[in-house]
């Protein structure tokens, strides 16, 4: 279960959708400072072996609850889960089975208290709106931009992100005490249909974003095999994260970084 | 642009290079225990001061050939050759104010300038929860995917030394550092490899403001001390932290009688450290043994006395050196020389860095 590292400390509460086939994790919660929010999508096979699930609502769930009482259970070597209604309350059951050290099975039972969200409140959910990016890059891999953005954050809360179709990189902060920029010049573009009046590729497009919030997406260098970054001058930031073969798409955490505006 | 024809006019006052930027991040943090820093440069070398309370005076000594490329031009046009003032050459320097928190963390941007303990940070915060074992798997905890795992699990002082190993040894990140002159940015450029990311850093520089200065009278020594930085360590480093008070007391040696040196019983310790706290007092005394005092030079009994928390100051600088030097002038004023050995051999050009330390003695202990 790595992908629990990446949602790690993200954000407080979190939502899950179950249906037939995928497992959606989706931390919006507006207090979160800097707005990040995540969407992700992750194929049920690739995380379970065996599932199955039954509801009223075409066989979807979707459920609130507490990331830090999940990340507690997921800590453990988890096997079993399932959901279940405990003394008039909805809880998400963690049955784990495990050994000693002296080596005796050991059963543990985690219970998460879950809201099961109405349908009311589900069809508020929606991933947020964002214009087409100007830039596709694929990014560096997350441990090497990991340590320069550690750094980065005790200098400057806003961190500018450039890139262009060239495969250049920047990230860069601007404060009284010092000016740094990191860049990289062999990046990859993703394909993207070939248009012949595209613009320069070599022009760099930016967004400003908060630098906490661009460190705590780092954190999902545990998982991540691409990365790909999308940024809407100005606007926002939208990265997506495959976890497993790029091509077999076996899940995709989808971070959401709106751009700061700083009056200069 | 205005700025190619100053470069054309004035070249930049300073341009040098490192091959591996570890080295000269250590000299820094011996003397990060405040965060503005004076820096002047000179065509002998890179000078680092920082002062504390108007009693301790830190200097970084990086001679020039610590570098791997080390050129200075002078800010100031050449002044016609005084006759009296043979030495001008020796007065030409350029000097500023630097945020030095600022400048170690910059020279760190990739991690790899050898900081203590800084390695196992936010990683994975494991140890919180016991992990079941699943039946047949080992005891091993989930491995980290990346070299960072290894710091993580490698917790403790002990693994300072180790990291040094099995960190970045390959190759080391290499360093460009600019000065253009009085109100302009010390630019850094550092990279990892040419195939990595390159990051170009602008610090800020003030105006060097007067800084406290602490001269030694070398012929008013009492007392001098030449000794392996490694006995000075252990022995300030079994001092407990809450001690306010650190003694030093030499005494003369004992006279040479036909040629030996007479053991008097229950003579006066050569060296003696004391200090004093809260929590009770502790001695630390130094045989007469040549092994220890490379050299001692003592001429009558001294005793003075200093903070303990300025003494400490000194101790990052300490870890890193091979040789210390402890001289005492008349007055209490001590100062201590640490000699930094360069990872360069002698053969390569590589000198030696040395920090000293300059600290006033406490008041009340003057008789």
């Amino acid at each position: 279960m790595r992908f629990r590292a990446s949602i790690e400390n993200l954000q407080k509460k979190c939502i899950i959708k179950f249906s037939e086939d995928v497992m959606c994790i989706i931390c919006n919660s507006e207090a979160n400072e800097g707005g990040i929010q995540v969407w992700s999508q992750i194929k049920v096979d690739s995380l379970f072996t065996s599932y199955r699930i039954q509801s009223n609502a075409s066989n979807i769930i979707t459920m609130a609850l507490s990331s830090e009482a999940l990340l507690a259970t997921l800590k453990s070597a988890s096997t079993l889960l399932q959901l279940a209604k405990k003394n008039d309350q909805a809880v998400l059951s963690f049955e784990i089975s495990g050994m000693t050290r002296q080596g005796r099975k050991v059963r543990v039972a985690h219970d998460v208290r879950i809201e099961v969200m109405k349908p009311a409140d589900v069809a508020n959910l929606k991933e947020p709106m964002c214009p087409e990016p100007d830039v596709h890059i694929i990014l560096p891999p997350l441990q090497k931009i990991r340590p320069i953005v550690e750094r980065l954050r005790p200098m400057s809360d806003f961190l500018a992100v450039r890139a262009n179709s060239n495969g250049r990189l920047q990230l860069s902060i601007r404060t009284d005490t010092v000016n740094v920029d990191t860049e990289w010049k062999n990046c990859k573009n993703p394909n993207k249909d070939p248009e012949p009046d595209l613009p320069d590729p070599d022009e760099l497009f930016s967004v400003l974003v908060s630098t906490k919030s661009f460190f705590k997406f780092l954190n999902s260098h545990v998982v991540s095999t691409t990365t790909i970054a999308c940024i809407c001058q100005n606007h926002c930031m939208i990265l997506y994260v495959y976890v497993g073969d790029l091509a077999d798409a076996g899940g995709v955490l989808t971070f959401y970084i709106p751009g700061q505006l700083i009056d200069e | 642009m205005s700025n190619d024809d100053d470069e054309v006019q004035q070249p930049p006052v300073l341009k040098a290079s490192v091959n591996d930027v570890r080295h000269f991040a250590s000299l820094l943090r011996g003397v990060n225990f405040v965060n503005r820093a004076t820096v002047t440069i000179a065509k002998t070398g890179f000078v680092v001061i920082v002062e504390e309370a108007r009693t301790l005076l830190g200097t970084a000594y990086i001679f020039a050939n610590t570098f791997d490329e080390y050129t200075y031009h002078s800010e100031t046009p050449p002044a016609p050759q005084n006759s009296q003032d043979s030495d001008g050459d020796e007065d030409d320097n350029s000097a500023f104010e630097i945020p030095l928190n600022t400048l170690i963390e910059c020279l760190n941007i990739f991690g790899t300038a050898g900081s203590s303990g800084s390695g196992a940070g936010a990683g994975n915060a494991t140890s919180k929860y016991k992990k079941w074992k699943r039946p047949g798997e080992d005891s091993e905890p989930e491995g980290d995917d990346d070299d960072r795992g290894w710091r993580s699990s490698n917790g403790g002082s002990g693994a300072r030394g180790i990291d040094q190993y099995f960190g970045n040894t390959e190759k080391g990140t290499g360093m460009r550092m600019s000065y253009a002159g009085s109100g302009f940015p010390l630019t850094l450029l550092i990279a990892e490899d040419a195939a990595g990311p390159t990051t170009t850093c602008e610090i800020t520089t003030y105006e060097a403001e007067p800084h406290l200065q602490l001269p030694f009278e070398s012929d008013q020594t009492v007392l001098k001390i030449i000794l392996k930085s490694s006995w000075l360590r252990d022995a300030l480093s079994e001092l407990d932290p809450s001690c306010d008070k650190l003694t030093i007391i030499g005494n003369p040696p004992p006279p040479i009688v036909n040629g030996k040196q007479r053991q008097q019983p229950r003579a006066p310790p050569m060296l003696r450290i004391q200090a004093a706290g809260t929590f009770g007092s502790t001695e630390m005394d130094y045989p007469n043994d040549r092994d220890v005092l490379e050299t001692f030079e003592c001429t009558r009994h001294v005793s003075f006395s200093y903070r303990f928390g300025h003494i400490s100051r000194t101790l990052r600088a300490l870890q890193s050196s091979a040789k210390t030097s402890l001289r005492i002038d008349d007055e209490g004023l001590l100062s201590l020389q640490f000699l930094m050995p360069s990872p360069k051999s002698k053969t390569e050009g590589g000198a030696d860095a040395f920090i000293e330390f300059r600290c006033l003695a406490l008041d009340d202990e003057l008789v």
